[in-house]
């Protein structure tokens, strides 16, 4: 039979390999099991974890089966906005990450794929009941597409059997002036060998998060509630000053301790004494830092002015309806379950530390429990207090575009401040603030063309 | 020189007669059959290349003049995204930033395949299999493995990479490779050799092998030294290997993305004041991230036309040099 073949032995055992393996394929395949009633995709295995646990009281009283997938959420929202303009299969629920709403509603109105959400929230009153200053993520050109997950209300965590140790009252930091003020007591070199060992604070050289997160605290925007580009302003110019002065100065309080394991190490080492932290990141060092149990204590941050706000934010999740789903009513209320419900939200915090945004819920005993980890302190209500005062984020289309230019104008202060310092520093920021603003201006006006089809 | 056999020759099937006379049947049918069988063959390979090469290349032209929201919405605007890129700051950081790399890998990275090729190539085979195991294995875990090995490399006061420098030299303890934009360029340099020396190294081992060993030594017995050896009769020799290299080495170059992606995974892969930004970068964020697939597809091209000309350059050199 081979020597029949026209074309030799070698195509004829192609062919044949390709004819069984086509066989073997439709031998062993599979009925694809029925959908579920609701899909939903988040991005953390803790989430996943927890509503894994609550969903079968959800499926027994509403008879519904619920599927809940784990993706990156890098990968979940690209894949997920091609798959809805496509108009392919998309999941019914999806957590997304602070910053991604701008990425769905960047063009026309109907290429939104999530549901209107606005008219639910508003009858069922769920702005009151939340931190109403979170809805802001979930928010573009005036309608709410999400409920918020979380506040990440931001405090310091600190080495407290350190601080104790140096004599640092922590009631007496109140302000940013008295923070530097201890910091340039404490920060030296302890070894003499010309390179700091202890610093008070950590922050990253770059700007980055922290940045941010005390330009909200400032009262400074990325956006305004618009959408519009609102970081050319002098809260912008008094926190980029501030932060090289602090990271660069001459009497530099902060060091760059980087993420994950030098992160670890570094507060292990007592290289810095205060660390930024959002309720999320406290899980981070308690389950990274188990020999820190009882060394570490949690204060808020210190106010730009006497008086002024204690707190700030760092990220955020929200819950989205995909516009697909067939069945949406269902889809609401097990976002409600997953969000309202409050032995899930008690669990919830159990696992991840983090508070959810329902006012109700702050009275758990899950929330109020002393945290041995931090030298007994109720981590839960140490965060809640600070909840109602975080500052709203908002997002926009140019989000993105705008966070690679603003680190970029930063990343030019910078540069200029290693070899200037102080002299002029005011007007290069402004001028580099500038050329931000307008590189986005120029971009909005790009987008024109497309939302003016609507 | 002898011609190249054809299929029908190479196949078990005899000559078919070339028409006039009645033919049988079956012969026919295997005429037919003989006929039709290459593009069935075929047809798998055509039919991907098809839908996932001719039609996205196609695509990709009209696409040029569209600004887009994702897949779905469209505006003609003509020659506004060629426009945009001729005027846009960013894209030029990123076409510098590229060129500066694809110049680091053909004169540094390049020479030092070079060199550890021609080292190997004087070693016993035992040891010339280790070393080229051990120096090619980097470019088996992938750019992202290595982009994230690497970040902790790089990292202030406990990275491996600062320690050595801070024990050799006195300095670089504190020194923030990745948040520094002048010191971008050369950390992805730093990284890209030791992904890229070994395998760049292997073709030019296997091209050594093949230079006649007679020329060498007749050279060496007129007098030539070790490096006029290597210029005029070792280099010559395995030229074809070298340009395609070199060529394969640029196009390599003007695609990274990768890497800058895991190192600086924090900002998206652009960097300290976009010092880490690629075109492919930049095409990826504004056609995934901002969704202007259109922008995306005139960087494209603009990239498509730069690697076009600069082989095209190359190749041309290397005819100089030959003759």
């Amino acid at each position: 039979m081979i020597e029949k073949f026209p074309y030799g032995k070698a195509p004829f055992w192609l062919f044949v390999i390709a004819i069984t393996s086509t066989l073997v394929l439709l031998a062993v395949r599979r009925e694809r099991p029925p959908r579920p009633d609701l899909v939903m995709v988040c991005f953390s295995g803790a989430h996943k974890a927890a509503y894994e646990h609550a969903l079968p009281r959800f499926e027994q009283s509403r008879g519904a089966k619920v599927q809940v997938q784990l993706a990156n959420w890098l990968s979940l929202r690209t894949r997920l906005q091609n798959a809805m303009l496509a108009g392919t299969e998309v999941p019914d629920l999806v957590e997304m990450f602070a910053g991604s709403l701008g990425f769905f509603t960047r063009g026309p109105r109907e290429d939104i794929g999530f549901l209107d959400l606005t008219e639910r929230i508003r009858a069922e009153r769920l702005e009151e009941r939340m931190v109403e200053s979170r809805f802001s993520l979930w928010t573009a050109r005036g309608r709410i597409y999400g409920i918020p997950h979380d506040v990440h209300p931001m405090m310091l965590v600190y080495r407290r059997d350190l601080v104790e140790k140096l004599g640092i009252d922590i009631d007496q930091l109140k302000t940013w002036d008295d923070f530097v003020q201890v910091g340039q007591r404490v920060t030296k070199d302890l070894d003499g060998d010309g390179i700091i060992d202890r610093y008070m604070l950590n922050l990253p050289q770059n700007g980055n998060w922290a940045l941010e997160s005390l330009l909200l605290q400032r009262g400074g925007q990325l956006f305004d509630e618009h959408g519009r580009v609102a970081f050319n302003s002098d809260e912008t110019v008094e926190v980029f000053r501030w932060y090289l002065r602090q990271t660069l100065g001459p009497q530099p309080i902060a060091h760059d301790c980087g993420w994950r394991q030098p992160l670890m190490k570094a507060v292990s080492d007592g290289l810095a004494l205060f660390f930024w932290a959002p309720d999320w990141r406290t899980y981070e060092f308690q389950d990274g830092l188990p020999l820190l149990r009882g060394k570490l204590a949690l204060m808020p941050l210190p106010a730009w002015h006497p008086g002024g706000r204690r707190t700030s934010v760092w990220g955020g999740t929200g819950l989205l309806i995909s516009k697909a789903t067939q069945r949406p009513d269902l889809a609401w209320d097990l976002a409600k379950f997953l969000y309202f419900d409050r032995e899930q939200m008690g669990r919830l915090f159990a696992d991840t530390n983090i508070i959810p945004p329902v006012k109700a819920a702050w009275n758990l005993p899950e929330l109020n429990r002393p945290n041995p980890f931090y030298s007994n302190q109720p981590l839960g209500r140490l965060y809640a207090d600070l909840a109602a005062e975080t500052p709203p984020v908002y997002s926009a289309a140019l989000d993105a575009v705008a966070h690679t230019k603003f680190d970029a104008a930063f990343s030019r202060a910078i540069e200029y401040y290693k070899d200037h310092g102080e002299q002029g520093l005011d007007q290069k920021i402004r001028s580099e603030l500038s050329y931000a603003e307008a590189y986005l201006r120029r971009m909005e006006a790009r987008a024109h063309n497309l939302l003016a089809k609507e | 020189m002898q011609p190249i056999a054809s299929g029908r020759e190479t196949s078990s099937i005899p000559p078919q007669p070339s028409g006039g006379a009645p033919v049988a049947r079956p012969r026919r049918i295997r005429q037919l059959y003989t006929g039709w069988a290459p593009y069935a063959f075929l047809s798998p390979y055509l039919a991907l290349t098809a839908v996932f090469f001719v039609y996205p290349f196609l695509n990709a032209i009209s696409l040029a003049f569209y600004q887009t929201n994702g897949p779905r919405t469209r505006v003609f605007v003509g020659l506004q995204n060629f426009q945009f890129l001729l005027t846009d700051e960013v894209f030029h950081t990123a076409l510098w930033n590229t060129t500066v790399f694809a110049c680091a890998s053909v004169f540094l990275q390049l020479p030092l395949s070079m060199g550890l090729a021609l080292l190997l190539n004087r070693g016993n085979d035992r040891i010339k299999g280790f070393f080229r195991l051990i120096l090619f294995s980097p470019n088996l875990v992938g750019q992202i493995f290595v982009g994230i090995l690497f970040g902790v490399l790089f990292t202030p006061r406990y990275g491996l990479i600062n320690r050595v420098f801070h024990a050799l030299f006195q300095w670089g303890l504190e020194e923030r490779w990745l948040d520094n934009p002048n010191l971008v360029m050369p950390a992805i340099v730093l990284t890209s050799l030791w992904i890229w020396v070994g395998f760049n190294m292997v073709y030019f081992l296997a091209a050594l092998q093949t230079v006649d060993k007679n020329l060498e030594e007749a050279a060496r017995i007129d007098g030539a030294n070790a490096w006029q050896v290597f210029w005029h009769v070792t280099l010559p020799s395995m030229r074809h290997v070298v340009v395609f290299v070199v060529i394969m080495s640029v196009i390599g170059s003007y695609q990274l993305f990768e890497l800058p992606l895991a190192l600086f995974h924090e900002n998206g892969g652009f960097g300290p004041d976009n010092s880490a930004l690629t075109v492919i970068g930049y095409l990826n964020f504004v056609a995934f991230n901002s969704g202007d697939l259109g922008l995306g597809s005139a960087v494209g091209w603009v990239v498509a036309c730069i690697i076009f000309t600069i082989s095209l350059i190359q190749i041309r050199i290397a005819r100089v040099a030959k003759e």
